[in-house]
C-alpha cells in the first residue's frame, strides 16, 4: 500500500474494514458457540433440507455445499448459493451470534472443571455436528472419513517434512504396511470363507478387536520404518530422501510378490469396522497423541535439529535419537491411517500406494502449512473437500488444483497456515469479555 | 557369454536413459539445492516435441529436392529434430524455472519441490486434455537394423543411442569444468551466497541451468522415442522418479557422476531381472540402492556436504 | 424476526416442492470411468460408447408403452480405486441413479463393486475380469468372460495351431489383469505339457519400456513363442523389441490387444499374430458391424473392445429395464426389479456375443480368436465356447 492510502480509502480497504465491521462481533464467539450454531445448521438441514432443496429446483440436498450443483449445472447456481446461505451461513451467523453471551458463560464453568472434561463436551459436540451431517447422505459419510484418514496422514508426515525439516517419501510405504497387516489381521480372525479359511475367532468380537489390528499395523510400519531410517540418519542431508523414496518402491513391489494377500490383485472383504465414530475416535486421538508429542521436550529437540543440528547437539540433544523416535512414530500413525484407509474402503491393492498417493499427501502437508497441527487438519480436510468438490469438472480438475497450490506455495511458501502452536487449553475458553477483541480490531 | 553381452547391451541402452534425465536433476540440484520433480515430466514434453518437430520435418519432405538416399534423409532428420526439440525444450525449463522455482528463492527448499511435482501434474493432465488420451508413435528416424556378432544381436538404434548420450554427457561435463559459465555454476554450488557478490547473476545461471537440464531431456526424450516408440503423458513419471534416485547416487553436483549413477542403474535393473525372478525386480534392484547409500552416503563423486535447510 | 422468516421459507419452499412431481420418471444410469489417470484411452472409449448409445436410443427407454427419459452421469474416477468407490457412492446417493455402468478394470471394479453391493443398486462392469468384482455380490454383474476361462482358450489354440510345447510368458506383475491372465495360462498350458512347460515366466513393473532384459532370457530359456497379455502400448514395445532382439517365433496375446491402437502403435511387427478376445471388427457383421461402423464415423477410429463391451452392458441394462415392465419412480424398487431382470437375462445377444448370466453375475459365452490381417485388420480366425 502506498502512503495516499491513509488520506482516501481504497476499495480494497473499504471491503476490509466492512468485512471486519461484519466479524466484530463475532470475535467474543468462543468455540463453544460455534459448534452449537453448527449443531443448529445441519439439524436444520436434516429437518427442512430436503423440500427446501426441492422448493429451489434442486432435486436434492447439494451434498457439499452446492459447489458440485454449481459446476455441473451453472443454471441451478443462485439456488447452490441460497441453499448454503438459508442453511448454513444465516443460521449459523444467527446462533453464534446471538447465543455468544450464553456459550460464553457456559465455556467460563467448562473451563472451571479439569480439561478432560471441557474437552470432552466438545468432542461430543463436534461428533453430533459431524454424525448429523454425513446422516443426509453416504456420500458424505464416505468423504468425510477418507478426509479424517487424510488428517492422521499428513499430521504423521508433518512430523517428519514439517517438524524435523527432512523431505520423506515413503508415506505410502508405511501406510500399505498398515493396510495389509491390519487386513489381514481382521480377515484372518473374524472373516469366514476367504482365502485364509475359516474365521478364527467369532466375529462379534472383532470390533473390540479392531485397535489392536490398526496398533499392530502401526508398529509393524514403525518396524520398516527402522529400515529407512538406519541408513539415512547417518548424516545430515537429502539422503533421507531417496532412501524413503527407494524403501516405498520396495514396499510395493514386495507387496506385489506376496501372493498370500493377493499380489497385484488385492485384498477385499474387509469387514466394516472403520465407522464414523471409529474413525473419529482414532483422528481425535492422533490429533491429541502426535499435537503433544510435538509441544514436549522432543518435539523442541525436534525443531532444534532443524534449525541447526550442529547447535541441537550441542545443547545436550541426542539429534539421532530424537529423529529416529519422532520417524518411527510418524511411521506409526501412517500405520494406523492405512489400517482405517483399508477397512473404509474395503479393498486394497498395492498400486493404491504409489507415488500419486505420495504427491497427494505431500501436497496436503504443503497445502495446510508446516510445522503445525492445525495446518494439517486445514490442509487434509481443505484438499479432500476440494478434490470431491472439483469432480465434475473432469480433467481439467487436476489443472486447477495443482495451479492452486502454485499460487498458494508463491504467496505463502510455508502453507496456508505454518509454525503456529495448538493449544489446546485456550481454544475451549471463553472470549472476548474483556475490550481486548476491539482493541485487537482497531490496532 | 553371449546372453551376458547381449544384457550388458540392453543395460547400456536403458542406462543412457536414466544417465540424460539423471544429469538433468542433479545440475538442478548441484547449484540450486533444489528437487526439480517436475523434470520427469519435461522429459515428457521433451518427447512430445521431439514427435511434432519430426513429424512435421518428415511431413514437409524438406529434403525431398535433394534426392538423397532414405537413410541420409532419416540422420538429417534426426539431427534437426534433437537441435530444435532440444532448443525448445530449454524454453520449456527456463519457462519452469520462472513461474515454480524463482518465486520461492528465499522460500523453504521443499516447498519449491511441491511446485515442481505440480507443475509436473499440469504438464501430464494439460498433454491429456489437449492432445487426447491416445497414445502417439514416435515416427522411426532410424532405420533399424540388427547386428549379429557371435551370437549377440543388436540393433544400430541400440548403438546410437548409447553414443549420443554418452557424447552429450561428456560435452556437458566439458562445459561445467572449463567454460566462465561453467565456472559460475560451479561457483553457485559452492556457495550459493557469495556468487552474487562475484557479479554473477543468480537468475541467469538458475535459467541456464534449467534450460541445459531440459535440453538434455529432450535429447533423452527424443532417443526415447527412437527406442520405445510409443509416447503417452504419463511416460516420464517412473522415469522421472527413478533417475532422481540415479541423480542422488551420483553425488551432488557431479554430472559425471549423476550419468554414471543413471549407467548403473540400468545396470542394476536389467542384471537384477536377469539374475533373480523378474517378479522380484524392484524390490531387489532398489534394495540394492538402499544398501549402496548405507555405505556410501554421499553417493559415489559427491563431497560430503551438509545441506543447509534454509528452513 | 428470523423466525417468523425462516417459517415462511419453509412453507414457501413446502408448497414448491409439492407440485413438483407427477412427471414420468426419469431413467439416470451412471457411468463410473477412468477419464484422466493411467488409462485415459479406456474412459475414453467407455464415454463416446456411453454417448453414442444415448444418441442411438434417442435419449429414451420405452418400457411398457411408456417412454421414459434417459440421463447418463459421466464420472471420472482417475483410475484409483478409492475414487471409483467416492464416485459409485455419489452416483447412487447423490445423483440417484438407476444403474451404474463401470467401472472398468478390476482396481476400482472390485472396491466400487462393494459400494454397489451395500447399497443394493445394479452395477454392470463392462471389463473388469477380477473374480471378486462379482464374487458374493448378488447386485453386481459384468459383461466380459473370466480369466480361468481365457487362458486355456490362448493355450489349446496355441497347442492345436502351432503344435509348440515350450512356451515363454511376459506379463505385467504390478497390473492385475495381466498377472491373473498370465497365471491361468500358465496353469492351463502346464496341464496339457506338464510341469516346467512354461520355459520361461517373466515380469516386468508398469510404466516399464525396456522389456530387453526379459526378453532375452524368453529367447534364452528356449521358448517356441511368447505370449503377453498387455494393454496396447506395451504390445507395440514388446513385439518390436522381441523382434529386435531376433526373436522369430509368434507372440499370442489376449483381449487387452483389442484396440485399434495396437496396429496404430506397433505397425508392421504385429502383422500375422493372433490374440484371443470379445469379437472380431472386420469381417463384422450385423449389430457388431453397424456399432462399428456408427462409432468410426463418428470418433474417427474402429472402437476398442471396451467400447464394444461398454455398449453391451447398456443395452443389457435397456433390456433389463425394459423386462421391468414398469419404472415406477420409487428408486429402491426400480433398482430390484432391474437387477432381478438382469439376473434372468438368457441368451443376450450382445455384440461381443451372447450372453447368460451365472448366479455370480458373470456371463458365460464364447471368446474369438483373431489375426491380424497384413493390411492391419482385426480378422476373424477361430470361435472357441465354453
Amino acid at each position: 500500500m502506498t502512503t495516499n492510502s491513509a488520506s482516501t480509502p481504497t476499495i480494497r480497504q473499504r471491503i476490509r474494514a466492512l468485512f471486519s465491521r461484519i466479524w466484530e462481533p463475532y470475535r467474543s464467539v468462543p468455540l463453544l458457540g460455534w459448534l452449537i450454531a453448527a449443531l443448529v445448521a445441519v439439524g436444520l438441514e436434516q429437518l427442512v433440507g430436503l423440500p427446501l432443496a426441492r422448493g429451489l429446483g434442486l432435486t436434492k440436498i447439494p451434498a457439499l455445499f452446492g459447489a458440485v450443483v454449481i459446476l455441473s449445472k451453472p443454471a441451478l447456481t443462485p439456488s447452490a448459493l441460497l441453499f448454503t446461505t438459508l442453511i448454513y451461513i444465516l443460521p449459523i451467523g444467527i446462533v453464534a451470534r446471538f447465543t455468544a453471551p450464553l456459550t460464553n458463560r457456559i465455556a467460563a464453568k467448562l473451563a472451571e472443571y479439569p480439561l478432560v472434561v471441557t474437552a470432552l463436551v466438545h468432542l461430543v459436540l463436534l461428533y453430533a455436528v459431524l454424525h448429523i451431517w454425513c446422516d443426509i447422505t453416504d456420500y458424505r459419510l464416505l468423504v468425510a472419513r477418507l478426509a479424517m484418514i487424510s488428517i492422521i496422514l499428513t499430521l504423521s508426515l508433518n512430523v517428519v517434512n514439517g517438524y524435523m525439516g527432512e523431505f520423506s517419501c515413503s508415506h505410502p510405504g508405511f501406510m500399505s504396511i498398515g493396510a495389509y497387516v491390519a487386513s489381514a489381521f481382521t480377515i484372518v480372525l473374524f472373516v469366514s470363507e476367504n482365502r485364509f479359511g475359516e474365521a478364527l475367532l467369532p466375529p462379534a468380537l472383532g470390533p473390540y478387536m479392531f485397535p489392536l489390528a490398526l496398533m499392530l499395523g502401526g508398529l509393524i510400519s514403525a518396524f520398516g520404518a527402522l529400515l529407512v531410517a538406519i541408513p539415512s540418519f547417518r548424516t545430515r542431508g537429502d539422503y533421507l530422501a531417496i532412501i524413503s523414496l527407494a524403501f516405498m518402491f520396495i514396499v510395493k513391489s514386495f507387496f506385489e510378490n506376496m501372493e498370500v494377500v493377493g499380489g497385484a490383485r488385492g485384498i477385499s472383504n474387509q469387514p466394516d469396522y472403520a465407522t464414523l465414530p471409529i474413525v473419529f475416535l482414532w483422528t481425535i486421538l492422533s490429533i491429541w497423541i502426535i499435537n503433544n508429542f510435538v509441544r514436549s521436550t522432543m518435539g523442541k529437540a525436534l525443531n532444534a535439529v532443524r534449525d541447526g543440528e550442529l547447535a541441537a547437539n550441542a545443547m545436550t540433544v541426542d539429534t539421532r535419537k530424537t529423529k529416529m523416535t519422532a520417524f518411527l512414530f510418524a511411521a506409526f500413525w501412517a500405520g494406523v491411517a492405512g489400517g482405517l484407509f483399508a477397512h473404509v474402503l474395503r479393498y486394497i491393492n498395492p498400486d493404491s500406494f504409489g507415488i500419486r498417493k505420495l504427491a497427494e499427501v505431500l501436497a496436503m502437508v504443503y497445502f495446510g502449512g508446516l510445522n503445525s497441527v492445525t495446518g494439517s487438519v486445514v490442509g487434509a480436510v481443505g484438499l479432500s473437500l476440494i478434490s470431491e468438490a472439483l469432480r465434475p469438472l473432469d480433467i481439467f480438475k487436476w489443472i486447477i488444483i495443482p495451479i492452486m497450490l502454485i499460487l498458494i506455495m508463491i504467496y505463502r511458501p510455508t502453507g496456508l497456515i505454518a509454525f503456529t502452536e495448538f493449544n489446546v487449553e485456550k481454544i475451549f475458553l471463553p472470549k472476548g469479555r474483556a475490550p481486548e477483541g476491539a482493541e485487537h480490531a482497531s490496532a | 557369454m553371449e546372453f551376458f553381452f547381449q544384457q550388458l547391451i540392453n543395460a547400456l541402452q536403458l542406462g543412457s536413459f536414466y544417465a540424460l534425465i539423471a544429469i538433468g536433476y542433479s545440475m538442478v540440484y548441484g547449484v540450486l539445492l533444489l528437487f526439480n520433480f517436475a523434470h520427469g515430466d519435461v522429459f515428457m514434453v521433451g518427447a512430445y516435441i521431439g514427435f511434432f518437430v519430426s513429424s512435421a520435418l518428415l511431413g514437409l519432405n524438406i529434403f525431398g529436392a535433394l534426392a538423397l538416399p532414405l537413410s541420409v534423409t532419416l540422420s538429417l532428420v534426426l539431427v534437426l529434430t534433437l537441435i530444435i526439440s532440444m532448443a525448445l525444450n530449454s524454453i520449456v525449463g527456463m519457462l519452469v524455472e520462472r513461474i515454480g522455482y524463482r518465486p520461492l528463492r528465499d522460500a523453504p527448499r521443499a516447498s519449491a519441490a511441491i511446485t515442481g511435482l505440480m507443475i509436473g501434474i499440469i504438464l501430464e493432465t494439460g498433454n491429456l486434455a489437449i492432445l487426447g488420451p491416445q497414445r502417439r508413435s514416435f515416427p522411426e528416424l532410424i532405420q533399424s537394423a540388427t547386428i549379429n556378432i557371435a551370437g549377440v544381436s543388436f540393433t544400430n538404434k541400440k548403438i546410437l543411442i548409447v553414443f549420443i548420450s554418452i557424447l552429450l554427457t561428456l560435452a556437458l561435463h566439458q562445459f561445467v569444468r572449463h567454460t566462465k559459465w561453467g565456472m559460475a555454476m560451479r561457483a553457485m554450488a559452492y556457495d550459493y551466497v557469495v556468487v552474487p557478490l562475484m557479479g554473477i547473476s543468480t537468475n541467469k545461471i538458475a535459467l541456464m541451468t534449467f534450460a541445459l537440464g531440459s535440453a538434455l531431456a529432450a535429447a533423452a526424450g527424443i532417443l526415447y522415442g527412437v527406442a520405445y516408440p510409443v509416447l503417452d503423458p504419463n511416460m516420464g513419471i517412473l522415469f522421472g522418479w527413478k533417475a532422481f534416485v540415479a541423480a542422488i547416487l551420483g553425488g551432488r553436483g557431479s554430472i559425471l557422476g549423476a550419468g554414471l549413477a543413471g549407467f548403473l542403474l540400468g545396470f542394476i535393473e536389467i542384471f537384477v531381472a536377469t539374475i533373480f525372478p523378474s517378479t522380484m525386480r524392484n524390490l531387489i534392484a532398489f534394495g540394492i540402492i538402499l544398501i549402496i547409500l548405507t555405505f556410501r552416503p554421499h553417493g559415489f563423486f559427491g563431497e560430503p556436504f551438509s545441506a543447509q535447510l534454509r528452513l | 424476526m428470523s423466525r417468523k422468516l425462516f417459517a415462511l421459507l419453509i412453507f414457501a419452499s413446502l408448497m414448491l416442492g409439492a407440485c413438483g412431481g407427477a412427471a414420468t420418471p426419469t431413467i439416470r444410469i451412471g457411468i463410473n470411468a477412468p477419464l484422466t489417470g493411467d488409462i485415459p484411452k479406456v474412459g475414453e472409449g467407455t464415454k463416446f460408447s456411453a454417448e453414442m448409445w444415448l444418441e442411438e436410443n434417442g435419449g429414451t427407454i420405452t418400457v411398457g408403452g411408456t417412454e421414459y427419459p434417459v440421463e447418463l452421469v459421466i464420472e471420472d474416477n482417475e483410475s484409483k480405486g478409492e475414487s471409483a468407490a467416492a464416485v459409485n457412492t455419489k452416483l447412487i446417493t447423490q445423483d440417484e441413479v438407476h444403474v451404474i455402468v463401470g467401472p472398468q478394470s478390476s482396481k476400482q471394479a472390485v472396491p466400487a463393486g462393494g459400494v454397489a453391493n451395500d447399497q443394493k443398486t445394479p452395477m454392470i462392469s463392462p471389463w473388469s475380469t477380477n473374480p471378486n468384482t462379482t464374487l458374493d455380490r448378488p447386485w453386481v454383474f459384468r459383461t466380459p468372460f473370466l480369466d480361468p476361462f481365457q487362458g486355456p482358450v490362448v493355450a489349446n489354440f496355441v497347442t492345436d495351431e502351432f503344435g509348440f510345447t515350450k512356451a515363454g510368458v511376459l506379463y505385467d506383475v504390478a497390473s492385475d489383469y495381466p498377472k491373473g491372465l498370465a497365471e491361468f495360462f500358465k496353469s492351463g498350458w502346464e496341464d496339457i505339457h506338464g510341469p516346467d512347460s512354461v520355459v520361461a515366466f517373466e515380469s516386468f513393473t508398469t510404466g516399464d519400456a525396456d522389456f530387453s532384459a526379459q526378453l532375452t532370457n524368453i529367447m534364452n530359456a528356449g521358448a517356441e513363442f511368447i505370449f503377453t497379455p498387455q494393454y496396447y502400448n506395451e504390445v507395440a514395445l514388446i513385439v518390436q523389441q522381441a523382434h529386435e532382439l531376433g526373436f522369430e517365433g509368434p507372440i499370442v496375446g489376449s483381449d487387452s490387444w483389442g484396440s485399434a491402437e495396437t496396429v496404430e502403435l506397433c505397425g508392421e511387427d504385429c502383422y500375422g499374430l493372433f490374440f484371443s478376445t470379445h469379437y472380431a471388427a472386420e469381417g463384422a457383421t450385423g449389430a457388431t458391424k453397424a456399432f462399428i461402423d456408427k462409432y468410426n464415423e463418428n470418433y474417427g477410429y474402429v472402437p476398442d473392445d471396451v467400447g464394444a463391451l461398454t455398449w453391451d452392458a447398456l443395452n443389457i441394462v435397456k433390456q433389463a429395464i425394459q423386462d421391468c415392465g414398469e419404472i415406477t419412480g420409487d428408486l429402491e424398487a426400480d433398482r430390484l426389479c432391474i437387477r432381478d431382470a438382469m439376473a434372468n437375462i438368457e441368451e443376450f445377444p450382445g455384440i461381443t456375443g451372447n450372453m447368460t448370466f451365472t448366479e455370480e453375475g458373470d456371463p458365460i459365452k464364447c471368446a474369438v480368436i483373431v489375426r491380424i490381417s497384413e493390411e492391419g485388420l482385426f480378422t476373424f480366425y477361430k470361435q472357441v465356447c465354453p
